[in-house]
């Protein structure tokens, strides 16, 4: 297996793994079910700090389930439940001693679609912050200020912050999301497939966005979209029916992947 | 010409048709079956407005408003007296219904999910939603009337809001499933309690076709006449402010009135039919535009 030219060229200049960075989240021997359904076996992997970690692989294979058991919202539905650990600096997740609203404080989440509250674009970025600080309200509009500039929408939303959030456009309504994630200086960002409702332009924003966030923030990242992977990740886990296939640092995954599925799967033979 | 070749067709002459005629019959017998369905349910319907506006709109004095309903046989009179009770009664069912209709509506659609006590009140609630309404004016004549001794404009409006409840449960069940679920576990997803997100998102999210159930709620009981049969009865003269005793209100007015011998009381009856049917629609179009409000923002 030789690694095309082409490929190759996509990762100069990039910012290379890092696997020295300390384990921010480590996954060990976990199970997912849905009901009876087995929807993740045996899954064990390291997160490394302030790196952006890519989860691909075919519809269905588990990947969002994965990043959906970061901060349990699986949770949120009876019949899901998870079994194993996932320990994040060191304390098991799935121990149901924690508490969830202070992991989910720590963990924050980004989904497919937008998500924008029925509020102002003020409130939707104070929303977390109300939920634990009491800030008085210049701290709390700096704080606003800071997370809007974070996740590049200041200029774009600085004279409308009492406009409804539902208001803008789609890629607007996503970083005013990643915004009010990025309010509560979460350790951990979850993305589930944030570009998939997005045009290219938009999606360009984020990606960009996203490798900014990498300075401040671990990141986790499902996407369906192989080239994004490639393009904004430093680690790839390739998943197949329920199972961690390979994992390594990006780089390694697309031009010399270890396994004949992770092979066949980035070379678009099935997927 | 060759059957495996689609494009073979082509140079057929734009006139000729690709359907058979039996199939043209049958559209056009459709198309006016349909319309003429329409047309007579449009008929009936503007024949009943026609009919009660040139008969409303002849009692329509100022009496009419300003004074309560007339004793049998004696002139003038309007019907002010039941258009009171009938606000009151209304209000106070509504002001009822609402909270436990919203309360329940949101149990359903956000708590109960998917479990068998929530399958259980749904199925109730849908019977109760279609329980002929003289038996839940019997329903509160047992439970209220016989042991308090007296109809009472409380035993009233306790039938209506028993009434505008399952409308209440519904329309906000319906309405809170219509939030998408990404949203709720966005909110969850930044470590918000669940009832945090209820109050502040799901409830936001749907707060327009919530009110347009109540106010449809509303609308119906306005007009409702069997539920007061045995409770609020009515009288023909102002009520007791403790609402104590026959309150008079429109719909058992106009079901008696119109019964009646007397022409004064007959073009009350007409009045007060118009006027009931004017708020109706008035509430119904608010709740049509409400909707139409939040679809468009």
């Amino acid at each position: 297996m030789s690694a095309n030219p082409a490929i190759r060229s996509q990762f100069d200049g990039r910012s290379p793994a890092d696997v020295k960075a300390p384990v921010r989240i480590a996954v060990r021997d976990l199970n997912f079910y849905y009901g009876s359904f087995h929807g993740l076996k045996d899954i064990n992997l390291d997160f490394r700090d302030r790196q952006v970690t890519a989860l691909i692989g075919p519809s269905g294979c588990g990947k969002s389930t994965l990043l959906r058991t970061f901060n349990r919202i699986y949770s949120l539905y009876p019949e899901q439940r998870a079994e194993g650990e996932i320990l994040l600096d060191g304390r098991n997740v799935l121990d149901p001693k924690i508490d969830l609203n202070e992991l989910r404080s720590r963990v924050g989440m980004v989904f497919q679609k937008p998500t924008p509250f029925p509020m102002s674009i003020y409130d939707n970025v104070a929303f977390g912050l109300r939920l634990y600080e009491k800030l008085p309200k210049s701290e709390l509009d700096i704080r606003v200020e800071e997370s809007l500039r974070k996740a590049a929408l200041w200029d774009e939303v600085k004279d409308k912050l009492k406009q409804s959030g539902t208001g803008l456009s789609g890629g607007q309504q996503q970083r005013l999301c990643i915004a009010r994630t990025v309010a509560q200086r979460p350790e951990v960002i979850l993305f589930d497939e944030p570009t998939s409702a997005l045009d290219p332009i938009s999606t360009g924003r984020i990606e960009e966005l996203i490798e900014q966030l990498r300075t401040d923030f671990t990141i986790v990242i499902v996407t369906h979209n192989m080239q994004q992977a490639a393009r904004i990740s430093q680690f790839t886990a390739f998943m197949y029916l329920g199972e961690l296939i390979e994992f390594d640092a990006t780089a390694k995954i697309f031009m010399n992947p270890s396994k004949r599925q992770t092979q066949d799967y980035i070379t678009g033979r099935f997927g | 010409m060759d059957a495996s070749n689609p494009l073979a067709t082509a140079g057929r002459p734009l006139s000729a048709s690709r359907v058979r005629p039996s199939r043209r019959v049958a559209d056009r017998i459709l198309i006016l079956a349909s319309t003429g369905a329409t047309a007579l349910g449009i008929i009936v319907l503007g024949s009943i407005l026609l009919m009660l506006i040139v008969e409303g709109l002849k009692g329509l004095t100022p009496e009419l408003l300003t004074a309560p309903t007339p004793g049998p046989g004696s002139a003038g009179g309007g019907i002010a007296n039941a258009i009171l009770g009938s606000l009151v009664m209304t209000f106070i069912g509504i002001v009822i219904a609402t909270p436990i209709g919203l309360m329940a509506g949101t149990f359903l659609a956000e708590y109960g999910r998917g479990s068998k006590v929530a399958d259980i009140i749904r199925f109730l609630n849908d019977i109760l939603l279609s329980a002929p309404s003289i038996l839940i004016g019997l329903f509160v004549y047992t439970l209220m009337v016989r042991p308090m001794g007296t109809y009472s404009g409380w035993a009233g409006a306790v039938a209506l809001a028993i009434i505008a409840t399952p409308v209440i449960v519904r329309t906000t069940e319906d309405m809170l499933r219509l939030v998408p679920s990404p949203m709720r576990e966005a909110g969850a997803a930044l470590g918000a309690p669940r009832s945090l997100v209820i109050r502040t998102i799901t409830w936001r999210a749907a707060s327009a076709g919530v009110v347009t159930g109540i106010i449809l709620a509303l609308a119906r009981i306005a007009g409702e006449t069997a539920p007061l049969l045995f409770t609020a009865l009515n009288n023909n003269s102002w009520f007791n402010a403790n609402l104590l005793g026959g309150v008079p209100n429109l719909p058992v007015m106009i079901y008696q009135f119109a019964l009646s011998p007397y022409p004064n009381w007959q073009s009350l009856a007409w009045s007060g039919a118009l006027l009931i049917t004017v708020t109706i629609l008035t509430l119904s179009v608010v709740a049509r535009l409400v909707i139409k409000d939040q679809r468009a923002r």
